[in-house]
């Protein structure tokens, strides 16, 4: 998937990638690689500012910790954003419940 | 510069991108700090896959994208002024909030000449006691209502018609509104014109009807006691405050339902939060 369509999509998957636990950046990109099965094609630099925009945001929070034996800025969720994560997903089910009955692809 | 820094492709990234990156020195650092990080990863990884390590810092280089695109990405922070489809958004329910005042305004127009037929113009638009109008303003109510007699009476028919027609104009001037708003909706050429982000609903989740809830009732509240107050001191025109009352506190009501709505939902999100709280593994597992 081309970084364009993940556009609108970027900020949900990062929250869920640290709302299975706190995670340093390259962590969270390499999650993202695998749970998608190198689906996702996009600048790995640009993930960075997402997470900044999110951390700003209140979703997520930061600081510095020792990881790996190397000082690492590690990512967590926070209360806003397990409440946000939660309302995306729920609105991303209703949207591919939406898509699959129009496409005739429920399953019945 | 010394040599190793020239030579060391990872070192020489992170120049350009300091180079390219703008804002607070802290925050600077932190973005510098994250990429080297990073890219050191990448490039064990790679060489961990087997790749020679200059192979493996230019796959690193190459997925974290260039300098200036990285950069572009954090220098694009959130200007003082809020984003044209916020704007436009918050526009139209700000719109949708004065057209439904404006029709309410109608409707109590309407209600003010229903209680000036029922109990009399004066509980509508009857002056407080001690006010007195000079000759020839007295002149002028009787002009515009000679079946009047008086000039207290011409003056209070002459309120009440414009408390009736002011209002009512005000209530088609709202359906105006209301109306503008429905075709800005369904019509797809006018919501290209109008950037709204692409339909997504970029407000807090039930905005218009805490705002109408909020205004409607405050509306509501100062309208009926000033018509309450004005009908235990023996005055007039209590009418022209309690219709506009009436009107304001049934539309602040049926907002309030609708923030009730928007208050339920939210419960559906608490218990998928707790449901995820409950999935989620422990620390350390």
């Amino acid at each position: 998937m081309k970084s364009d369509q993940l556009k609108g999509h970027l900020d949900v998957l990062l929250l869920a990638v640290v709302d299975v636990r706190p995670a340093h950046g390259y962590a969270i990109i390499s999650a993202l690689r695998e749970q998608s099965e190198g689906a996702f094609d996009l600048p790995e630099g640009t993930v960075y500012p997402a997470l900044h925009r999110l951390e700003e945001a209140g979703l997520v929070a930061s600081r510095w910790g020792e990881v790996g034996g190397r000082r690492r800025r590690v990512y967590q969720l926070t209360g806003a954003g397990a409440t946000a994560l939660a309302e995306r997903r729920i609105e991303w089910k209703q949207f591919v419940m939406g898509v699959d009955n129009v496409l005739g692809w429920a399953p019945a | 510069m010394n040599d190793q820094a020239v030579s060391d492709p990872i070192e020489a990234y992170l120049d350009r991108l300091l180079v390219e990156l703008s804002g607070r020195a802290r925050n600077v650092r932190r973005i510098l700090a994250e990429a080297d990080d990073h890219l050191r990863d990448a490039v064990e990884s790679g060489v961990a896959e087997g790749l020679s390590t200059a192979e493996a810092e230019q796959r690193a280089l190459d997925r974290f994208g260039s300098p200036s695109t990285v950069a572009r990405r954090f220098t694009r922070r959130p200007g003082r002024l809020l984003p044209v489809p916020v704007l436009s958004q918050l526009v139209l329910a700000l719109a949708l909030l004065a057209g439904v005042g404006l029709v309410g305004i109608g409707v109590s127009g309407a209600l003010a000449g229903g209680m000036g037929a029922a109990v009399g113009k004066d509980f509508v638009s009857g002056d407080v006691a001690g006010v007195t109008y000079t000759p020839a303003r007295c002149a002028d109510y009787l002009e515009y209502h000679p079946e009047a007699g008086t000039c207290a009476r011409a003056a209070t028919a002459h309120h009440f018609d414009e408390i009736v027609e002011y209002r009512l104009a005000a209530g088609i001037l709202g359906l105006l509104v209301l109306g503008g708003l429905f075709l800005v909706r369904r019509s797809p050429r006018l919501a290209r014109v109008i950037p709204m982000g692409e339909g997504v609903g970029l407000l807090p989740d039930g905005f218009v009807a805490t705002t109408g809830a909020a205004v409607f009732g405050c509306a509501a509240s100062v309208l009926i006691f000033s018509g309450l107050a004005q009908a235990g001191g023996g005055s007039g025109g209590a009418g022209g405050y309690l219709s506009g009352g009436i009107v304001a506190a049934v539309i602040a009501a049926a907002f309030a339902v609708g923030l009730f709505r928007a208050l339920a939902r939210r419960a559906l999100v608490v218990d998928a939060v707790d449901d995820l709280a409950g999935l989620r593994p422990s620390p350390g597992t």
